[in-house]
């Protein structure tokens, strides 16, 4: 009989499962670009992305590369891991931004601390990669 | 013109478990139990409810209500997928159905096994309204609901000077609640500062700004009006009620105010249906699923401007004999977490007259709210009848 295993398997990280809608915004990513989903129509930007664009109903869209930049609109500190994956990072900031391009991102946050957050503080979204295949934003100081 | 839906449609019956953390029932077992409590508060026969609207997921479906309660002709059979916002938006789909005949008594009911069953996180993974989050917000951290509203708690505190402080009241003030009550989880005094050194969870939120992972089953019976006069109990009647929805229901993320949700529009339709104003409610059980929450939906619903609701929860306002007590039974905070239904069940209590220690002196007229997945609203106006 083998000895039991003495070390857990680690706890994986909860991974995105693209769509045919999103497919584009993490090929995206994983080339370092935020690419979003545009109405072909009307122009208007659309995230996260869908079928249909809700201000003209089109259904054509195309994808271009967006700017970086952005302004913290809020943000939270968490504490609580609620996925084990988590637990090792935690505590740790999630901003959501106005992006300049015109949608929100919400991703982690480095390089700033918790109490010199303010609305409207600039920050720039950077990419890091978390498997062979995908790659997930954050955001670090303008 | 009076609203077709108005005082059609009546609470009937109430019935619930005991609350607590750590049941050998199942799900479906704590729903039937309380469902057998509300048929018999109404003086019914379970072979008189003709229409079902359990809570989805978690408990039992059509098929285990036939099987288990022996229905003959069941005529409705209804999943409300809105989360917190079910159980009040339950009523208004309760009193379409009564009101135009195709039902006389229609069972709301939620059996949750939230303690010993699966956990928060896990449980969320189950709701296609959450597919979005789970793509886009999982992955860099953001599961919980108490990380992804409190970004809009934060905000609210950034614009509005909204402290801590005024989170803690309606945590102690629930409480104070709840101890007068007795079938509820948290049964020990909590002060501001037991609350201020609570564990964060998520930034502003702590341990007792989060309402309760716990066991337990709720149910309603809605009956029409004219029916539910010969019934057992006093007749209260869904003077008002509407359920409503946010710009970007699926991502807060997205939506353009994150302090503006479905309730902001189901509100205004409510009262309009009911006839009366926030001024004339005389007690509410508000949605609280965490305590900032509760201030947020007092804004919406009218009850204090946009960005007042901090400094309008302190000074006894929101305490029985205050001007509008709210969760007179300690809410999702400290009695239990059904879903809200237990909101629907205090307030039918108080408009019986039948609320014990916890009793609203001359309550006539009452508001509950339900609040849930990612900003869904929903509000119902009910009435102690003449």
């Amino acid at each position: 009989m083998s000895t039991a295993a003495t070390t857990p398997p680690a706890p994986e990280r909860p991974l995105p499962t693209p769509t045919r809608e999103s497919q584009p915004y993490w090929d995206g990513l994983r080339e370092g670009r935020l690419m979003l989903q545009h109405c072909a129509r009307c122009g208007k930007a659309r995230h996260y992305p869908r079928p249909v664009c809700p201000h003209c109903f089109s259904m054509e869209s195309t994808w271009r590369e967006a700017p970086l930049g952005g302004r913290i609109h809020s943000w939270t500190v968490c504490h609580h891991p609620f996925n084990f994956f988590f637990k090792s990072m935690a505590p740790y900031i999630v901003a959501l931004v106005d992006m300049d391009a015109g949608v929100r991102v919400n991703a982690p946050l480095r390089g700033i601390a918790a109490d010199a957050l303010k609305i409207g503080v600039p920050v720039r979204l950077a990419f890091e990669p978390v498997t062979r295949d995908v790659m997930l934003p954050y955001f670090v100081a303008a | 013109m009076a609203h077709t839906l108005r005082d059609k449609a009546a609470i009937s019956g109430i019935g619930e478990t005991a609350y607590t953390r750590g049941t050998t029932q199942s799900g479906l077992a704590l729903q039937l139990e309380a469902s057998l409590r509300a048929i018999d508060d109404a003086g019914l026969n379970p072979r008189d409810i003709d229409g079902v609207i359990p809570y989805f997921p978690g408990g039992g479906i059509a098929e285990d209500f036939i099987a288990n309660l022996g229905l003959p002709d069941l005529a409705l059979s209804v999943f409300i997928p809105m989360g917190g916002a079910t159980c009040v938006a339950a009523l208004q789909t309760a009193a379409m159905a009564v009101a135009t005949g195709v039902c006389r008594n229609v069972l709301i009911s939620v059996g949750r096994t939230g303690y010993s069953g699966a956990r928060v996180a896990t449980r969320l993974q189950q709701f296609p309204q959450f597919a979005m989050a789970a793509e886009f917000e999982a992955p860099i951290g953001m599961f919980a609901p108490a990380q992804l509203y409190a970004q809009g708690a934060r905000h609210h505190m950034e614009l509005y000077g909204t402290t801590t402080r005024h989170f803690a009241e309606v945590a102690v003030v629930t409480r104070r609640h709840a101890i007068l009550n007795g079938n509820v989880v948290m049964n020990k005094p909590l002060t501001v500062e037991e609350h201020h050194a609570s564990r964060m969870i998520a930034d502003p939120f702590r341990l007792f700004d989060c309402s309760l992972e716990s066991d337990g089953g709720a149910a309603v019976i809605v009956s029409a009006s004219d029916h539910a006069r010969d019934l057992r109990k006093p007749l209260v009647t869904i003077m008002g009620v509407a359920e409503g929805h946010p710009e970007s229901p699926a991502s807060i993320a997205q939506r353009p105010d994150l302090l503006e949700f479905g309730l902001a529009k189901a509100a205004p339709r409510a009262f309009g249906m009911a006839g009366v104003g926030p001024k004339e409610i005389d007690v509410a059980e508000i949605y609280d699923c965490f305590t900032f929450t509760v201030i947020n939906q007092l804004e919406l619903l009218g009850f204090c401007k946009k960005g007042e609701g901090g400094p309008f929860v302190m000074d006894g306002r929101i305490a029985l004999g205050g001007d509008l007590p709210i969760n007179t039974h300690g809410g999702l905070l400290s009695q239990g977490h059904v879903v809200g239904l237990n909101h629907v069940i205090e307030l039918t209590r108080q408009l019986r007259r039948d609320a014990g220690k916890a009793q609203v002196k001359d309550a006539e007229l009452g508001l509950v709210t339900g609040y849930g997945d990612m900003g869904d609203g929903s509000v119902a106006i009910l009435r102690r009848a003449a």
